[in-house]
């Protein structure tokens, strides 16, 4: 793999809008971040913390403050505007609402920047429009009106049109803000292949922690005024994200990399069972105000039964045991009363 | 930029929308008080001599001027108008309502009656030119006042709602001049204020037609430019696009097509911001490719038929063209509002 050489990477970077303190001033300061190509990053942080603001300034949206960006090691403060839309394609979290557009029309929007002053498709281009429909997936939507897709087909509509803008570089402003959950795990994993197979670089804003986890290769962090990148992996290993949550109601844990609300543990009770019942058991105990052991030795103990499917959930307080057909009924006995 | 299932269409649209402004101008040409005979007209057209020489004057001085001012004024007003509208993403922009048609008509106002104000003014020679220019330079500061404003403000209403206060404060100005100037001058300036197709040479459709011509051939060549920028100002950067270039291009052809037709018609109002719809609703696109022709054509015919009407056979005269074409514009521009009812989506 020759992926040494970073297709993007900042050096002291501070973003921000012009003007004095009250219309403007920098955002966020001293990012030092970078990627590579075949590369998913996946930008995370707050709301408000500034994520737009590093994303604009990267496709030179927004003139940095003070350091420098580099594309392909030149700073690009000395890219012409034609230049960068060759290397850096966007797609901004404004909703196009246009009637009367077509999908295969926006989509050839994106090949502007290599079209002549009338902006006519020759067949090369017309092959890369074809082939951006293709990739994410809505060739058969292409004679459709934009405003009468959904939002999961609009967006891919977006990313097509950035796809046919044919960059190495695509940067995304929150692509999953207003998906339900399939089409968020399906726009990421969209977002994951294009950097494998297709060997862009793509770099992404999101809030959904677990779903950036899993596909991106990369996450830059920005938090409490300072930026740190790496794997999730790594990311997770070394505390990071359980940093990021200090000073709130929510845990990073560890072990399942994800987050849950900070809870202080009542009365510890036993559970043991086999493994995915004892699994949801245990959130349910805990969500209950419950703390888990998961051994025989305490006062309350309870065991899960598994028999062909057709489960119990027996609670044993010294001599008494009493059997539940569900999590909802145990935990509804259990539930300290309103006292 | 056009799916192919469209072009056929398309073809068909384009031949009627032609024939339509072919119709509409021979229309326009036969219709009038005195009536002259269709194979007279094509005689005298075809450049032959008429039986009556009176007829040969009604047809090449007054009848022809008038359906070209019409054919020329529908086109560049609705041309002006879809600029607009796609510059500011905005569907209920245009010259009249943006303000720009006041801007010129303050210009107007200034060399029409300012002998009255100012001491000493006097416009000696030049012909129309001193209007003409007055009118150019009006326009072109309101639109120049717009987009300082809209620098600073992103939301489309609100620079809408700026365009109507400079559209008013211009409109209070040229009343303030009105009520200092001569009767001879109110009067030759209220005339040119209710729009008329019907005053203008051949003299000045020398000036105007080079004029508005000029602005549609901008217009045209900004197809390009004008695609980028419906999807707004980041992604029209993002895809290389100088904006301000842009903008300034898109302007300039405004204030070129409104100014001049504002500066000979007077302020004609609703067709800039009607048109680009009806042309929308026939070609259901949004490219400038076809918006751009298609507006042009729906213009002429709009402003060449709403021509024929204020002049219905029985009447002396011709009511003004502004009443005719406010009758016919504001049920569109209704409908636009009660259609998009939160203006949340454009075109």
């Amino acid at each position: 793999m020759q992926n040494n050489t970073p297709v993007l990477h900042t050096e002291n970077l501070t973003v921000g809008y012009p003007g004095d303190r009250e219309s403007g001033g920098p955002v966020f300061s001293d990012i030092n971040v970078d990627a590579r190509s075949s590369e998913l990053v996946a930008l995370f942080g707050p709301n408000g913390i500034g994520k737009s603001t590093l994303l604009r300034s990267l496709v030179k949206l927004l003139i940095p403050l003070s350091g420098k960006i580099y594309l392909y090691g030149s700073n690009i403060k000395n890219y012409p505007a034609n230049r960068i839309a060759k290397i850096a394609g966007f797609v901004s979290t404004e909703t196009v609402r246009i009637n009367n557009l077509r999908v295969y029309d926006l989509v050839s929007l994106g090949r502007y920047p290599h079209t002549g002053w009338m902006g006519r498709l020759n067949s090369h281009d017309i092959e890369k429009v074809e082939e951006a429909l293709e990739m994410v997936g809505i060739s058969e939507l292409k004679s459709k009106y934009i405003n009468r897709l959904s939002d999961g087909e609009r967006q891919r509509a977006m990313i097509a049109r950035t796809l046919a803008q044919d960059t190495p570089v695509i940067v995304l402003d929150e692509p999953t803000a207003y998906l339900d959950l399939p089409n968020k795990y399906e726009i990421i994993h969209l977002l994951h292949r294009l950097a494998a197979e297709k060997g862009k670089t793509v770099i992404f804003s999101t809030h959904d922690l677990g779903i950036a986890i899993q596909e991106a290769s990369k996450i830059w962090v920005m938090l409490h005024g300072q930026i740190f990148q790496g794997a999730p992996e790594d990311l997770i290993l070394d505390g990071s994200f359980g940093r990021m949550f200090e000073h709130t109601n929510l845990l990073f844990s560890k072990g399942k990399g994800e987050f849950r609300i900070r809870r202080e543990p009542g009365t510890i009770i036993g559970l043991y069972g086999p493994a995915p019942e004892r699994r949801w058991t245990r959130n349910a105990l805990e969500r209950t105000g419950f703390g888990v052991a998961e051994n025989k030795t305490c006062d309350t103990v309870v065991e899960v039964v598994n028999t062909d499917g057709n489960r119990s959930w027996i609670i044993k307080q010294g001599e008494t045991n009493i059997s539940f057909a569900s999590i909802y009924e145990l935990c509804s006995y259990l539930k300290p009363s309103g006292a | 930029m056009k799916s192919p299932d469209t072009r056929y269409k398309d073809g068909i649209l384009f031949a009627l929308l032609f024939a339509m402004v072919l119709f509409f101008f021979i229309t326009s040409i036969v219709a009038g008080t005195v009536s002259i005979p269709v194979g007279e007209i094509i005689n005298i057209l075809a450049g032959g001599e008429s039986s009556r020489p009176d007829w040969e004057i009604i047809v090449r001085e007054l009848r022809v001027p008038r359906a070209v001012t019409a054919l020329a004024a529908g086109a560049g007003l609705s041309v002006s108008g879809l600029l607009m509208q796609t510059a500011f993403r905005n569907p209920l922009a245009g010259p009249y309502v943006l303000g720009i048609s006041a801007g010129a008509s303050l210009g107007v106002a200034i060399v029409v009656m300012g002998a009255s104000i100012i001491p000493g003014y006097i416009i000696t020679g030049g012909g129309d030119w001193p209007a003409v220019i007055a009118a150019w330079a009006g326009s072109g500061a309101v639109l120049v006042l717009i987009l300082l404003v809209s620098f600073r403000v992103r939301d489309i209403m609100t620079i809408l709602i700026l365009g109507i206060m400079f559209g008013s404060a211009t409109g209070a100005l040229v009343s303030i001049m009105q009520y200092f100037s001569t009767e001879a001058m109110l009067k030759s300036f209220l005339i040119w204020t209710m729009g008329s197709l019907g005053g203008v040479t051949g003299q000045q459709l020398a000036i105007m037609v080079p004029a508005v011509a000029v602005g549609l051939i901008i217009a045209m060549a900004a197809v390009k430019i004008l695609n980028t920028m419906l999807l707004g100002e980041d992604y029209a950067r993002s895809m290389g696009l100088n904006i301000t270039l842009a903008r300034g291009v898109i302007f300039f052809s405004t204030s070129l097509l409104a100014g001049t037709i504002t500066a000979f018609c007077g302020p004609i109002a609703f067709v800039g911001i009607a048109v680009p719809h009806l042309a929308r609703m026939m070609f259901r696109n949004a490219d400038h490719a076809v918006l751009m022709p298609a507006t042009a054509l729906t213009g002429a015919s709009v402003m060449l038929a709403s021509d024929i009407a204020s002049r219905l056979p029985g009447m002396e005269g011709s009511l003004p063209i502004n009443s005719v074409t406010a009758l016919l514009g504001i049920p569109v521009v209704i409908w636009i509002v009660i259609r998009n009812q939160k203006l949340t989506g454009i075109f």
